[in-house]
């Protein structure tokens, strides 16, 4: 469905289309990063014991996120539609460099690479869908402030097979955990702003 | 003889509404004695060891964590031990993140009602569930079929709580469920049948196409 039929002029998607769009890309962003996570999971990280490392683990734990129904509830939704733009921004870098170390893991099946090229490709078209509805819902500064949680990839000796999987592993975690808060937020927002809470 | 308690394994926990949780563990052979048995966690960014808030709400051998004791997007590490006079044993870790386990209670309150050309078929959420506020998002599946018949017909509704169905048998006596599903989880149980007599001469939908 193109964004504007050729040749209209001023045309102008409704927000709630706007919203409409962002839930379907955040809900198949999840359910990606959750194929791709226990895809990972199965083939190369059983009995590894990678989750008790993951813990307190991903770049985005230090954005204060509501972890709750009430907390959720409380945040003004200009916050939380700040949180949810800075969540898929702390995840440009990162996502590069999974599609680039994907090609590196031994034997890697091709569905793996693809399912992270087309994360990366999914999440800069939804961020840039949450651009245009922040302008539509809070017009003024973006705030597009640079910045990057990301401390950029471990310095990982390539001999060093395990903490290269766990790297990977803790990425794909953190990706799975994140990419559901987003789905989680934006399917609130759209029901809070567009539906009246009455979804 | 008498002997320490064997190790109790922790081996389900479950999100019906993503605002509390249960888990249940299976107690190993108590020893001949009397066995006490304490679940202990600790979570993600939050060190202290803390006890199980609730051990009667879900059941025996369980846990069960209200709203207060609920977060999402955070690893829980949960140990059961187990105890009696003879001493002590703790299950393997078990680590737990809510926001995978949710598996809803089926929906409520089917209605079924015959019109002219078709069954209208309507139910409620499941109780306790914030569907409107957008906090879970559930989507339906229904099944029919016929009392003789072997296979079941099933539609997936989507977010909708009602659904007609036309391909019905006229005269017969007919049994239809509901199950509904989070966007990111687990199928709830069906829905306890419910049953409708169609009668005989119910009008089959037209369905010639030219």
């Amino acid at each position: 469905l193109p964004i504007c039929p050729n040749g209209s002029v001023n045309c102008q998607i409704s927000t709630g289309d706007l919203f409409d769009r962002a839930v379907k890309l955040s809900h198949y962003i999840h359910s990606l990063s959750t194929e791709i996570f226990n895809e990972f999971d199965e083939r190369y990280a059983q009995d590894r014991g990678f989750i008790t490392k993951s813990i307190n683990a991903c770049h985005t734990s230090s954005l204060n996120t509501p972890e709750d129904k009430v907390q959720a509830q409380q945040i003004q939704h200009e916050d939380l539609l700040n949180l949810v733009l800075r969540v898929l921004r702390s995840w440009n870098d990162p996502l590069v460099h999974l599609v680039s170390e994907v090609q590196g893991i031994k034997e890697a099946p091709d569905t793996i690479l693809w399912k992270a090229i087309e994360i990366e490709d999914q999440t800069k078209r939804l961020l840039e869908g949450m651009e245009k509805i922040v302008k539509r819902v809070q017009p003024g500064d973006l705030g597009n402030e640079v910045y990057s949680l990301w401390p950029g990839p471990p310095a990982v000796q390539v001999a060093d097979d395990d903490s290269r999987l766990f790297a990977f592993y803790n990425l794909l975690h953190c990706l799975r955990r994140d990419s559901h808060k987003i789905d989680n937020y934006l399917k609130l927002l759209k029901c809070r702003l567009i539906q009246d809470s009455s979804c | 003889g008498q002997t320490a308690p064997e190790k109790p394994e922790i081996i389900k926990c479950r999100s019906p509404e993503k605002e509390t949780f249960s888990c249940w563990w299976k107690p190993g052979y108590d020893g001949g004695l009397p066995t006490n048995y304490t679940l202990l966690y600790t979570k993600e960014n939050h060190p202290e060891v803390i006890e199980c808030p609730d051990y009667k709400t879900s059941g025996p051998y369980s846990c069960y964590f209200d709203k207060k004791h609920t977060s999402l997007w955070t690893i829980y590490i949960i140990v059961v031990n187990a105890t009696n006079e003879k001493g002590s044993n703790a299950s393997e870790p078990f680590f737990v993140d809510v926001t995978y386990i949710i598996e809803p209670y089926p929906p409520t309150n089917v209605s079924l009602t015959v019109e002219k050309k078709h069954l209208l078929v309507k139910w409620f959420p499941p109780l306790l569930v914030d569907v409107k506020y957008g906090w879970l998002t559930l989507v339906y599946e229904l099944r029919l079929k016929s009392e003789k018949a072997q296979e079941w017909e099933i539609h997936f509704t989507g977010k909708q709580t009602h659904f007609k169905v036309f391909s019905l048998h006229p005269g017969e006596n007919h049994v239809v469920q509901v199950r509904c599903k989070p966007d990111h989880g687990f199928w709830s149980e069906w829905s306890p049948e419910s049953y409708v007599q169609i009668p005989k001469i119910f009008q089959e939908k037209d369905m010639t196409v030219w």
